[in-house]
């Protein structure tokens, strides 16, 4: 863990100290990037290492949807499914992952390298239908896209 | 003569969001004469005549809301709303990504103005390549001098920091992204006190939209008279329309507010897909009221003039929607979403979404009865105006302007157990 | 002063007050669940909504200020017609089962539910299910499909007990209450979340499913947990409901203890240790007179007593800081003059319970000690005074640093000796006589009898007249 508070310290640097509170979100998509999910131990430590409560953090980490709770694969595929998507084909595209990964949405494949997870407007709607594969976005996707995205990631 | 451009004013190339490029179009001039030869004073009086309007969706004067902080608090601090969520709307992450630096300097003459040394720019925690361009470009502007100590040797400093989200539409509410940014879930506030008063750690805090910033170098550089007089009379200035759906050519245009709605759609973005005929519009971002095809006819891009069509410009995000379309199960993605996106705090949001969704939803399987509809319509009037912030009114308007303008289809839906148009969403 | 309307009728406000407090202050009642005097303003139930005349939203009189020449309406039809729909969300997902809530009768939900809402839902779905019999707590239970998230609870731990051991995880209509689960709640202040609860979602488990709350009634009691002395409710059976055929003990019987709102000693809260009045009292008792540990008569314990008393050179009593101060100026009028007076503490703070703290908790873990110092001063006793016979009046008394002198002992509980006292008089608890307690700061607290003494157990001022006389 000493190598996490350093990155901790780092982090907290870039804030004004009076705004200690301010670090549990960024603190938690650190821990996020080093563990892949995260669980009610790991908001404890935040929590304790910045001085504030524990169910402070643990609210934060159960409320924001970025903080996975589960483990998820090595690629997370997050295909939107909001309107303007919709209108663009976004249930064809989830349709087409569902069957190409052999798995529903939240679930992840038993290789482990895929979970597949529906998400709200991601901002792209001028280039529908999207979606980002851990952070990085694709978007105007069509079949073929999508199997060339996958096969890259293979 | 050519329409002046606050955004669209320069070719894209690989490296034209760079600060040596943005510098190269006159970037950073604006911070320049601000810093040297304006009051802060003067640049909020520049804003203020400038009509400049919140970019964000509500349309607040931004010279406004930046009169109501008390410049003199030991502390006032300045929250970029780039927490960009509201379905259909893709603008800010065109700035972020094509012209970062433009944000920066609108920041930075915003902090000049308000007396901020610590400006924090919320930014969606999904943003990728906004979020890394923004990054160097402050990376880029703190190595110049531009951010941090002693800006450009004057008397000014400022530090701008880079706050991400994590995944909650709320938070682009101000009273919620402040909450957020103090380091708790993001429940909204009621109000009073208002942000102005008692913000960020109850310090007088502004927010304003990434759009709405990054306009003030523009306003500095020309003069407010000059902004002032672009585009509508009450709504100044170009704006940023992001048109998607069932278009030829979705995408980002700037336009003079006044602009013609039905221009922008069949002129713009090459009309609708597969040359069908217009459905309907949602005007300015998803929580807006939907027009029918046929009510969009003289409707111009100003506040003015949507809001007397039935809807609002909001957002500025325009969705298009095609004939043949199915609005029962369209509207169902949206109270999904809202129901999704509900913080759970007051009482009339957390379970009016989750029912609305309920409703539409068992009506989508073909289980809908009579009365769902006179339902649901109780339950929107049940939530709008009774919940601590505007997401039950944002939640609330689709599903009352949906069933309104579209009542036909879904009472087949719900006599016939099916959709009018076999569910079509993609045309 | 703020003169404001409310309903027509010209109110006056103070500087700060908002509108349900100035209207709750003057009788104008405007439902809430949220709101609590003694809590920060939540402003999430929603059911405080009026009108304010020139403004086009209701707003939430919680967290309305008050404003010179402001006009509210508290009945208008669209008020109405929002508290009505505020009922419905609320009543949404929670399951009807007052039948089998232990809340019902004293609950702000199904007071409002008659008063403000419409008869029937108007929905058709399934309601949610979440998870019941939650344990919050070994003290608490919670219920989520009853919860209405107010938050009063969890603000209760983060504004006033300071624990912060409570939150509300998740969003949206997926919202729960939860403690942290490697964390059990062990809040010393846990149990006013009960009683918070404007709805029988969390639940103290001592009580659940022991009576239904119309058959109680509670009776002004003080709680002899500490020098604080706050001042509780003690819950007994009310006697229209006596049951006559399940046996006397239920009638005897304290079925809970909660907080009585006390704003000089301990406004709205008491703690965990006040909750458990009730188990302290209800220790095994001590019933039987002995002389020299063989059963008496009340008559032959207190002749014995007397006789011992006379024929003591150097006698001494050791006072309770258990006894009130009616008992204490009874002992003072009687005995005081005739013997050497030292105060003793019953009982000193156990192994895990809190010493004190900065809210209500004090280091003194008896009621009276302020009041025994008053009339006798703080001579504290030791085994080398030389006495001949002591005179014990308290409970928690070990006798073997009595050495050789005579023991007379009035006492409530039984406790385990060495040796027999010369005299044994079993004497009656707080729950069985009325009187006063002076607490820490001075403040005098008065309480009422709960039940009869048992048959044998003698008044301690009764003893002492007739031991004086």
């Amino acid at each position: 863990m000493s190598c996490l508070t350093d990155k901790f310290d780092r982090l907290r640097a870039t804030y004004p100290p009076e705004m200690n509170s301010s670090l549990v979100l960024p603190l938690l998509h650190l821990m996020l990037r080093e563990k892949g999910h995260l669980t009610e131990s790991d908001a404890i430590f935040i929590a304790d290492y910045l001085g504030v409560p524990a169910m402070q953090v643990k609210e934060a980490l159960t409320w924001y949807t970025m903080l996975h709770r589960k483990p998820v694969g090595k690629h997370v595929i997050k295909v939107c499914r909001n309107i303007a998507c919709s209108l663009m084909g976004a249930e064809r595209i989830i349709d087409y992952l569902k069957q190409k990964l052999g798995i529903e949405a939240g679930e992840t494949t038993p290789d482990g390298r895929f979970t597949l997870l529906l998400v709200e407007c991601l901002a792209s709607c001028g280039t529908a239908p999207a979606m980002q594969v851990s952070d990085t976005y694709h978007e105007n996707l069509d079949e073929a896209r999508i199997d060339h995205i996958l096969k890259e990631l293979s | 003569m050519t329409e002046p451009r606050v955004f669209f004013n320069f070719g894209i190339t690989d490296d034209s969001h760079t600060l040596s490029a943005y510098r190269g179009r006159g970037g950073y001039q604006a911070l320049e004469k601000a810093l040297r030869t304006m009051q802060p004073l003067d640049v909020e009086k520049e804003v203020t005549t400038s009509g400049l309007r919140g970019r964000g969706g509500a349309g607040f004067p931004t010279g406004s809301k930046w009169s109501f902080v008390d410049k003199k608090s030991p502390v006032v601090y300045l929250c970029c709303n780039a927490d960009e969520g509201e379905p259909g709307t893709f603008k800010d992450r065109w700035i972020f990504e094509h012209n970062s630096h433009q944000l920066v300097e609108g920041v930075l003459l915003a902090a000049y103005a308000l007396n901020v040394r610590h400006a924090f720019i919320y930014i969606r925690g999904e943003f990728d390549l906004s979020y890394r361009r923004l990054l160097l470009a402050l990376e880029e502007a703190r190595e110049a001098g531009l951010v941090g100590e002693r800006i450009l040797g004057t008397e000014f400093s400022c530090d701008i920091i880079v706050h991400q989200g994590g995944g909650a539409y709320v938070c682009g509410e101000e009273s919620s992204l402040l909450t957020s940014l103090e380091g708790f879930k993001g429940y909204p506030k009621n109000k009073p006190p208002f942000p102005a008063v008692k913000g960020l750690y109850q310090a007088p805090t502004v927010i304003n939209n990434v759009e709405t910033l990054a306009t003030i170098p523009w306003i500095i550089t020309h003069g407010g008279g000059a902004y002032a007089g672009i585009g509508a009379q009450n709504n100044t200035g170009t704006k940023l329309f992001g048109i998607s759906g069932h278009v030829n050519k979705p995408g980002i245009h700037e336009r003079p507010t006044g602009y013609p709605l039905k221009k922008i759609i069949f002129e713009d973005c090459g009309g609708i897909l597969g040359g069908k005929a217009l459905k309907a519009v949602i005007p300015g971002g998803s929580s807006t009221p939907v027009l029918k095809g046929f009510e969009i006819e003289n409707v111009t891009l100003d506040a003015e003039s949507v809001i007397k069509a039935g809807s609002m410009l909001g957002s500025g995000g325009i969705i298009v929607i095609a004939e043949g379309t199915c609005m029962v199960r369209l509207l169902q993605v949206l109270t999904r979403f809202y129901a999704h996106e509900s913080c759970g705090q007051c009482t009339p949001c957390r379970e009016g979404t989750a029912w609305m969704d309920k409703v539409i939803g068992r009506i989508v399987a073909g289980q809908g009865v009579k009365g769902d509809l006179e339902r649901l319509e109780a339950v929107t009037s049940g939530i709008m105006g009774n919940t601590v912030c505007a997401l039950g009114d944002a939640a609330s308007m689709p599903v009352a302007s949906f069933i309104k303008k579209f009542r036909d289809e879904f009472e087949y839906y719900i006599e016939h157990g099916r959709s009018m148009f076999d569910g079509r969403l993609e045309i | 002063m703020i003169e404001l309307k409310i309903d027509n009728r010209t109110v006056e406000a103070n500087e700060g007050e908002t509108v349900l407090q100035a209207a709750l202050r003057h009788g104008i009642e405007i439902p809430h669940f949220c709101y609590h005097p003694c809590l920060s303003i939540a402003g999430n139930c929603r059911i405080c909504l009026v009108k304010v005349t020139g403004r086009p939203k209701l707003m939430p009189s919680c967290n309305l200020a008050v404003t010179p020449g402001m006009e509210i309406e508290t009945d208008s039809d669209d008020v109405i017609a929002a508290r009505q729909a505020v009922m419905q969300f609320i009543t949404l997902n929670h399951p009807g089962e007052c039948g089998i809530c232990d809340k019902a009768g004293e609950c702000r939900l199904q007071d409002y539910h008659v008063r403000y809402g419409e008869p029937e839902s108007i929905s058709l779905e399934p309601k949610n299910k979440k998870p019941k019999f939650y344990d919050i707590s070994p003290r608490i239970l919670l219920d989520s499909e009853r919860c209405i998230l107010c938050s009063r609870c969890v603000r209760f731990t983060k504004e006033v007990s300071g624990s912060h051991q409570l939150g509300i995880v998740e969003r949206g209509n997926h919202s729960r209450l939860e403690r942290l689960e490697s964390q059990p709640m062990d809040d010393p202040y846990s149990d006013n979340i009960i009683g918070l609860c404007p709805v029988g979602a969390l639940l103290s488990r001592d009580f659940l499913y022991q009576s239904r709350v119309w058959y109680l009634e509670p009776i002004r009691s003080v709680c002899t947990g500490c020098s604080r002395c706050c001042s509780v409710k003690v819950w007994r059976r009310n006697r229209h409901w006596h049951l006559r055929s399940l046996g006397e003990e239920m009638n005897r019987k304290v079925y809970r203890v909660t907080p009585q709102e006390n704003r000089e000693i301990n406004g709205p809260w008491i703690c965990n240790k006040g909750f458990d009045l009730h188990k302290f009292m209800g220790r095994k008792r001590l019933l039987q007179p002995m002389i020299g540990g063989s059963v008496a008569t009340v008559d032959e314990a207190l002749s014995e007593a007397k006789k011992l008393l006379a024929a003591a050179k150097s006698p001494a009593a050791l006072v309770s800081a258990h006894a009130s101060n009616e008992e204490l100026a009874a002992f003072k009028e009687t005995l005081g003059s005739r013997m050497t007076v030292y105060s003793r503490e019953d009982y000193k703070a156990e192994e895990g319970e809190v010493v004190e703290d900065n809210i209500l908790i004090r280091e003194n873990k008896n009621p009276n000690s302020h009041g025994v110092h008053a009339m006798f001063g703080d001579l504290p006793w030791s085994v080398d005074s030389g006495h001949d016979l002591v005179l014990v009046w308290g409970d928690n008394v070990d006798y073997t640093p009595m050495g050789n002198a005579k023991v007379i002992h009035l006492a409530s509980f039984e406790m385990p000796q060495e040796r027999h006292a010369d005299v044994l008089i079993p004497i009656s608890t707080t729950f069985e006589r009325s009187g006063s307690f002076t607490n820490f700061e001075g403040k005098v607290n008065r309480f009422t009898k709960v039940f009869d003494k048992p048959g044998l157990v003698q008044q301690a001022g009764d003893v002492f007249g007739r031991l004086g006389a």
